[in-house]
């Protein structure tokens, strides 16, 4: 389908790449205004403590102090967050875990504001923390919030386990941990907040859903929606981070007090600190399989650890217990996922939302079963692998685009490939590995269906702007969108400009989250750059006594047969200075029944293989990759080189998670800086990285196109963790997989 | 606090009289007083190399030096390395293997390579792997932006 396309399928570098590259991109700690304050908070240094007083008065007097500002001052709404609004804006009555905003200083250098939170005096009544999820469940433990600490229960109910597990000949069951982990983007947290002449604000950010900045300063200020616009800056890295306004509800305070322009930048320390991680989780899982090897039951306890609040929580949570079988059909199931609250540092929405988790769990048990069946772990995946008559956990029946059997037949290729290398006799002291892992993931919200909208403006030269709210935050969804446009409008793709920065201009299309971008918001851009392109030709063929298909639209005129007409003169005559046209795209989805998980929540799913050759040190436990091959389902390129560089970047994200990252909680985040929390390096690349796509078009995406990018991240740590398991022969249940951990497991043999 | 110090700094060609405090980083000056946003701020620890120019022709993580430190250098910043328009092969390595994502780290990375190559024209891949282990990036894997260093480096030497 893709020989007759201009620009799809093309590898057109992201479209910003040239301001990147010569330093000249804005991002949000770039901009300065005249008169800005500076914004610094004062955080709980406990991780559970009610607030008896704050004593701000020294501070208000301290030179340069402009405004001082607690709970109490706040005039809108006093809690906040992306999907749950349960964090307190500042904590007025109780503190939740270390890092709780407190208290506000605006002053007119960082300095002073630095200087003056030192003034600000919080009388605590230090309570017992609890951090433990498991302690948190028990009866009488302290109690985070007044309704419990179980925040969510997220459950899978499909068939008779009982039975189901009596005709079973293997049953396999473990515990296992995932870890806390950061999502470390490269730029921390930044907002510039202004106060408008008319009474509203204006926002400046780095931000992954420039809508909710403006719907929760909004709430926060109580002002209507319309009076605030927010101006998502060039943003440094997200990956599920940035979609928790909180820098920018806190600027809007001092903005707002104080009537002056306000920046508030985290340190890093202050974002490893503070900002929200991804769930850790600990999982019992159990698997039932036949002497075929056909599965037959999973039965899985999921415990999350959401920390002081819950956020996103109740969708990761219901996003993990809904991916709970993973790529493959089993009959029957029993899960229960729980977010748990305790007193450690809040999680919610990263790159793998729950999924990465699950994946670790399932793919593990998975390889134990091909070690009781005397199966070839690719074989045991093939023979349990989707495909477009089976139902996945929900019941969902995807009835195109699965194409995990032809991945794995892939897979299996690559690993005959790399027997020599793995049969070529190793330095002494050194084990060596290959092993597979498999994912899928729904794209898209799980939990409710969700709409994309697009504006599509066709001008008289040919020229084009795209109006659309998802946020590009390095990933090029820009670059892909206007991709989108210039095909359906026949113009080159510097000709079109794609507007997602401006809550002003563009409408809200939800975050830029779950690898929703490409589908979601592709197809409303694809759609109203058609009905733009359809109504041009319609009025031409008027003019012409033509059909509007004999007509096609190519660098800013219509062509008819040999001749063309200038848009130009065409909007002149018709009165017209630009077409315009909106569209919509929903996908056709039903959410999980909240009691069985039984639905059809998404509209298209990713696949992905990945194998991976490890070699283990024996003596010190340090593990090498020596070759990763991934393997991603796409269903169609809109840019091979944008495909390519969520996949290197998915993988080695997950590479992090599997050796090296975890943050640490000991009343607070303990691991404070780049320093001791550790992400990986360039020399943490595999000496091969090779990236396989798969292309089996998703009938209802654009082009053909379906999203991925989160996809790439999802099998790595079971991946890793199964060829480490096989050389060290010892089943890994804990990532990430450290020299020290890996050191204990080979001295357990 | 009030005690300045006067130096005398070329900034990508340009020789500057500033007037520095004795605590201010060259991060800070570049970023924040003379508006060479270019250079970003990751951390301030010295972890994260998004903040790296060229001193006299070595790579440094700006938010470690002293302002006062860098009087009668040389200070290369992104800002500094096209001429006219017209790119450095490592940026445009950088645009055509898709070695920029977000771009937080594009300029300390770029500033990393090009001590590198101008040091070693002829770096392999074990060099710049050594020479870019110090700036993260979080976004690509590294793998375009090893690529791209590569393919500049050629560029360089004339290879094409
Ligand atoms: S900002 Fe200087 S090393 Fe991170
Ligand atoms: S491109 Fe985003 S951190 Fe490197």
């Amino acid at each position: 389908m893709s020989n007759d396309h201009k620009v799809i399928g093309k590898s057109i570098p992201r479209l910003d790449a040239r301001s990147k590259v010569l330093g000249e991109a804005r991002y949000a700690d770039d901009l300065s205004l005249p008169g800005m304050l500076y914004v610094k908070v004062v955080r709980s240094p406990h991780p559970n403590a009610r607030i008896r007083s704050i004593d701000t008065s020294r501070a208000r007097n301290y030179p340069g102090v402009i405004s001082v500002l607690t709970a109490q001052d706040i005039p809108g709404e006093k809690l906040m967050g992306p999907i749950i609004k349960d964090q307190p804006v500042l904590c007025g009555e109780a503190v939740g875990y270390v890092g709780d905003a407190v208290a506000l200083v605006g002053a007119e250098t960082e300095q002073a504001a630095e200087e003056a939170l030192e003034l600000i005096k919080v009388d605590y009544e230090i309570l017992a923390p609890v951090l433990d999820p498991f302690k948190a469940m028990e009866p009488g433990a302290p109690q985070v919030h007044s309704g419990g600490n179980i925040g969510t229960h997220s459950k899978v109910r499909r068939g008779d386990m009982e039975a189901a597990f009596r005709d079973a000949t293997v049953v396999v069951e473990k515990r296992f941990f995932y870890p806390r982990v950061e999502h470390a983007y490269m730029e921390p947290e930044v907002a510039v907040v202004a106060p408008d002449p008319g009474g509203g604000f204006t926002v400046w950010s780095s931000t992954q859903y420039a809508h909710l900045d403006r719907e929760e300063v909004s709430r926060v200020l109580g002002l209507p929606q319309s009076r605030v616009r927010v101006h998502q800056m060039m943003t440094g890295g997200g990956f599920g981070g940035k979609i928790n306004p909180h820098a920018q509800c806190l600027a809007a305070l001092i903005a707002w007090k104080a009537g002056r322009p306000a920046k508030l930048r985290y340190s890093r320390e202050e974002s490893l600190i503070s900002s929200y991680k991804c769930h850790p989780f600990v999982m019992d899982m159990k698997l039932g399989a036949n002497r075929e090897g056909k599965l037959l039951a999973l039965e899985a306890t999921l415990v999350g650890n959401t920390g002081a609040y819950l956020l996103q929580g109740k969708a990761v949570i219901t996003k993990s217990a809904t991916h709970v079988s993973g790529p493959y059909y089993i009959p029957n199931i029993k899960a229960d996922a729980y977010a748990v609250f305790t007193n450690c540092v809040p999680c919610g929405a990263m790159r793998g939302y729950g999924v990465p988790q699950v994946t670790f769990a399932l793919e593990s048990l998975m390889d134990e079963l091909t070690g009781r069946l005397g199966l070839d772990p690719i074989e045991l995946r093939m023979r349990n692998a989707l495909d477009t008559t089976l139902p996945n956990a929900t019941g969902q029946v995807m009835g195109a685009s699965v194409p995990i059997k032809e991945m794995l037949g892939k897979a299996k290729l690559t690993v005959q490939s790399l027997k020599p290398l793995l049969q070529q006799a190793p330095a002494k002291g050194k084990l060596r590995a290959v092993g597979v892992g498999c994912s899928t993931r729904g794209i898209g919200s799980i939990r409710k269906p969700s709409r994309s909208t697009a504006v599509v403006s066709l001008h008289p030269d040919g020229s084009a702007t795209v109006a659309c709210g998802h946020v590009d935050l390095g990933q090029g969804s820009d670059t892909m969108m206007a991709q989108v446009a210039a095909e359906e409008l026949g113009v080159d793709v510097d000709r079109v400009n794609v507007v997602t920065n401006d809550t002003a201009i563009s409408p809200d299309c939800e975050s830029t989250s779950a690898s929703r971008v490409t589908y979601l918001s592709g197809n409303a851009v694809r759609l109203a750059a058609a009905k733009a392109r359809q109504r041009v030709l319609e009025i031409a063929a008027g003019d012409l006594g033509c059909a509007p298909e004999e007509l096609r639209l190519m660098n800013g005129s219509v062509v008819y047969r040999e001749q063309g007409v200038t848009l130009a003169g065409l909007f002149s005559k018709h009165t017209f200075h630009s077409v315009t046209s909106v569209a919509e795209f929903l996908p056709d989805t039903v959410p999980p029944d909240p009691e069985t998980g039984q639905g059809r929540p998404a509209g298209t799913y990713n696949f992905n293989v990945h194998v991976a050759l490890v070699e283990v040190d024996e003596g010190t436990g340090q593990i090498r990759i020596l070759r990763y091959l991934a393997l991603t389902d796409v269903g169609h390129m809109i840019n091979p080189l944008i495909v390519e560089g969520q996949v290197h970047g998915g993988m080695m994200m997950g590479l992090g998670s599997a050796l090296m990252e975890e943050v640490k909680v000991e009343n607070g985040v303990t691991n404070t800086s780049f320093a001791t929390y550790l992400i990986p390096t360039t020399f943490d690349v595999p000496q091969e990285l090779l990236i396989g796509v798969v292309e089996e078009p998703e009938p209802t995406g654009p082009f053909g196109a379906k999203g991925f990018a989160e996809g790439s991240l999802d099998p790595v740590g079971a991946t890793i963790a199964n060829a480490v398991s096989k050389a060290i022969g010892v089943r890994v249940t804990r990532l990430p997989m450290t020299s020290e951990r890996i050191h204990e497991l080979l001295s357990q043999r | 606090m009030n005690i300045t110090h006067n130096i005398r700094v070329i900034i990508n060609g340009q020789t500057r009289e500033i007037s520095v405090a004795p605590n201010e980083t060259l991060q800070d000056l570049l970023r924040y007083r003379l508006g060479l946003v270019g250079t970003k701020s990751g951390c301030e620890t010295g972890d994260c190399g998004a903040c790296t120019v060229i001193v006299d022709g070595k790579a440094v993580n700006s938010c470690l030096v002293l302002a006062v430190e860098s009087n009668g250098s040389s200070v290369t910043t992104i800002e500094g390395i096209s001429s006219n328009g017209e790119l450095h092969p490592l940026q445009q390595a950088f645009i055509d293997h898709g070695a920029v994502q977000c771009g937080f780290c594009t300029p300390g990375m770029i500033l990393a390579a090009k001590s590198l190559l101008d040091e070693d024209p002829n770096a392999n891949e074990k060099d710049i792997r050594l020479a870019l282990a110090g700036n993260l990036c979080r976004c690509t894997g590294y793998v375009s932006i090893l690529k791209a260093v590569a393919a500049a480096g050629k560029t360089l030497r004339g290879g094409k």
